[in-house]
């Protein structure tokens, strides 16, 4: 069966809109000049690592372990692991890697390179043969072909059972005996189970596969904190992709689906039209201070703006911001930024001071605000505030840690304090009252 | 953490480190961690007091601990008796001191507290709601990583 | 017919640690931490100094002092000390003998700690980590100098 033609044909027959009959994705990666490919949904990240700590006494496949922000994760080199030719890499260069999640187990897994994510129907998976017998005919889970390349789809759950002393329960608890390893733990939630059931219902929709992509690759959850953007770009995404495939096949894809997701100004100071829908949004306050949580801050040319703006606002009270990001080369340039005059647009220049390299924040403005590396997914330990400016970070969280955040914000506001949220964010839950208009998105508690 | 604490503690856990063990030291790629957290088999802590509250936990296995504390004795030390355990201290000591030294130059008032050692297998040292910022320093010894948790005096 | 034994020989000199009179300088070592008075004990000993005693914390460093006086000729003082710290120790010692000599050791390098040591008596502040060459340098200008 030439899979190649079948699939044209029926993408030939199917109109547009119909259900496209991608139901499987994959990453592909090279061993040894072959091409092979792991189901997506055991794919944590991808990872590029040097630099392994070696394990004495262990199986030769067994490259040492990893630490993953925090995690020691074993890493294993495939090529080694099947017996395969492997390049020599001096001990500076970078190794390429997947982190493969089973169950609550997290892998590292060397490999020669990376290739991208590709979409196939599970009906064209084909058995493996003794034919494509580089490696151990059981750790192959199928074959199949794609725009002229064959991929081994590896059993990755049996490879790495082998590596438990516990029996592999992954496989037998399965419902419908399908492979497809359970999603367990709780980040992967809602998301990836609704890819599931739809894949139940005879099909996973482009757009669910896309929706899954953009995390895997961009970190970008799409939840229905900004559902009613990632519908609209959908049906904008088509129009551009006419009539080819509309996958996101790897991150330049991502990054152009996203483009048109971000906040006006992202990363740059605020211009004048932004900073007068802000002063539409705040609210008159006698208040003698004002505190104000920033998370996600970036290098800090919002907390800046911000800064200058509340101190026109409220001239007689104490500005007081916390600026966080988990970023660390981005955060620690940001308390002594420099700049060139022309750099910096008008409205903030009465803020500016001279100094020898350029000009600086003067002492008013760089004292309200305190920049912290800090991740929000740890506890976030701020007092109360009168507005939170959180601008296109609540997406880029796992959902169950979306809705714990958002849960903490209302904690943390005063009675009448405001959340601002990126453009295209929304929050959908009850108990909140929307205040801003485009593109600025604010929320106050309801009382 | 503050982002003008994090480079005052590179440089010291770096500068100290490569004096007295005399010898290349390699930093690995800094990253957060929260509250409770295992340790490695041979911790030592040094109080922070002042503008800020918290602590800097040196942590490193026992091996590492007795190779480190050879190298700064001049000896083959095999177990962790009193000048091991000494020596061990003394080193976290001098990191912090030297990082809160810098750190009084930029502007921010700390004060240490004298030096503990904790050691033992399967410890946990819980802090209430801080996340620590985690150094990881390689020598020829081993691996020892400092882990900050300092939060702002409100 | 003079001997060798005549002449000082060009190739041995008086460690620093010996006095005029051939006896050694007594030193007392104030410090908590047992690694850095064995650190300090070494380097002392080494050029001929002797360690007359160690005490682990400021409060045992003045009542040695205090004991061995006047037979203590310097002091090395550790600045973080638990019960009492170096600079309170640094005090009562000035208090009780004006012409007490003693040096800082300390790990903390800042300014206003130095100055106040040194307005306060102290004959000079090093910081650690200890270099050999550097400590010796300095004990010997302290105690050198009139």
């Amino acid at each position: 069966m030439d899979t190649n033609t079948a699939t044209v044909e029926q993408e030939r027959a199917a109109p547009q809109g119909r259900v496209n009959t991608i139901d499987y994705k994959m990453v592909t990666f090279s061993l040894a000049g072959k091409d092979y490919g792991v189901d997506i949904m055991n794919v944590k990240e991808i990872a590029k690592a040097g630099r392994f700590t070696f394990v004495p006494n262990a199986a030769p496949y067994l490259r040492g372990v990893y630490n993953l922000r925090g995690d020691i994760i074993p890493v294993v080199d495939l090529r080694v692991f099947f017996h395969l030719p492997a390049e020599k890499k001096s001990d500076e260069a970078l190794e390429n890697m997947l982190i493969l999640r089973l169950g609550e187990h997290v892998f590292g897994v060397v490999v020669d390179n990376i290739d991208k994510v590709v979409g196939i129907q599970s009906s064209s998976i084909q058995p493996p043969h003794p034919i494509f017998g580089d490696i151990n005919i059981k750790y192959i889970h199928g074959v199949v072909e794609n725009q002229n390349r064959l991929y081994i789809i590896l059993d990755v759950v049996r490879i790495f059972a082998q590596k438990e002393e516990e029996k592999p329960r992954i496989l037998s608890e399965t419902p419908s005996g399908s492979y497809y390893a359970p999603v367990t733990g709780p980040i992967s939630v809602p998301l990836t189970d609704s890819v599931i059931e739809a894949r139940d219902e005879g099909g996973g929709t482009d757009l669910d596969f896309i929706k899954q992509t953009l995390f895997a690759l961009k970190r970008f959850a799409a939840t229905p904190l900004n559902e009613a953007w990632v519908n609209r770009r959908f049906e904008e995404w088509k129009k551009i992709q006419k009539s080819s495939d509309l996958q996101l096949k790897n991150i330049e894809d991502a990054d152009q689906y996203l483009e048109t997701f971000y906040s006006p100004y992202s990363g740059n100071f605020w211009g004048e039209d932004f900073i007068q829908a802000i002063l539409q949004t705040l609210p008159d306050t006698a208040s003698r201070t004002i505190q104000v949580w920033n998370p996600g801050c970036g290098k800090g040319f919002e907390t800046f703006s911000f800064a200058c703006v509340l101190r026109k606002r409220y001239r007689d009270a104490q500005i007081k911001i916390w600026a966080n990001d988990s970023d660390l080369l981005a955060i620690s340039q940001a308390p002594n930024m420099v700049f060139q005059l022309d750099d910096v647009p008008e409205y903030f220049r009465e803020f500016l001071v001279k100094g020898r390299n350029g000009y600086t924040f003067n002492s008013t403005i760089k004292d309200s605000i305190l920049f912290e590396y800090h991740d929000i997914l740890n506890s976030n330990p701020f007092p109360e505030l009168d507005i939170i400016l959180a601008r296109d970070i609540l997406s880029f969280l796992p959902p169950v840690d979306q809705n714990r955040i958002i849960s903490d914000f209302s904690e943390k506001l005063k009675g009448k304090g405001l959340v601002i949220l990126g453009k295209n964010e929304q929050i959908v839950e009850e108990g909140w009252t929307s205040l801003g208009k485009d593109p600025v998105s604010a929320y106050t508690r309801k009382e | 953490m503050r982002v003008e604490y994090i480079n005052p503690f590179v440089e010291a856990a770096f500068n100290i480190l490569k004096e007295v063990l005399n010898t290349e030291v390699r930093r690995g790629e800094l990253y957060l961690k929260s509250t409770t957290m295992p340790v490695l088999g041979v911790a030592a802590l040094v109080g922070l007091a002042g503008d800020v509250e918290g602590r800097v936990l040196f942590d490193m296995s026992k091996s590492t601990a007795l190779a480190v504390a050879s190298t700064m004795n001049g000896e083959q030390l095999t177990t962790m008796d009193e000048l091991a355990k000494a020596t061990i201290t003394e080193l976290a000591n001098m990191i912090t001191a030297q990082a809160v030294t810098k750190l009084h130059d930029l502007g921010f008032k700390f004060d240490l507290t004298p030096p503990a050692l904790f050691t033992g297998d399967n410890m946990e040292v819980s802090d209430h709601e801080v996340e620590a910022l985690i150094v990881p320093m390689e020598v020829p010894e081993g691996r020892i990583e400092i882990n900050v948790a300092i939060r702002e005096r409100a | 017919m003079k001997t060798k034994q005549d002449f000082p020989s060009i190739n041995e000199r008086t460690p620093d640690g010996i006095k005029p009179d051939g006896t050694p300088y007594r030193v007392l070592v104030v410090d908590d931490s047992m690694f850095v008075a064995k650190q300090i004990g070494q380097i002392l000993t080494s050029e001929g100094y002797e360690v007359v005693a160690t005490a682990g914390d400021g409060e045992q460093g003045v009542e040695k002092y205090k004991e061995l006086f006047p037979n203590i000729d310097l002091v090395t003082m550790d600045i973080t000390m638990p019960k009492m710290d170096g600079i309170t120790a640094l005090e009562h010692i000035m208090n009780f003998d004006k012409n007490a000599k003693v040096i800082m050791i300390s790990a903390l390098g800042k300014q206003d700690l130095v100055k106040k040591s040194l307005l306060l008596g102290a004959k000079n502040y090093i910081v650690k980590p200890l270099d050999r060459k550097k400590v010796l340098e300095r004990i010997n200008q302290v105690l050198t100098k009139s």
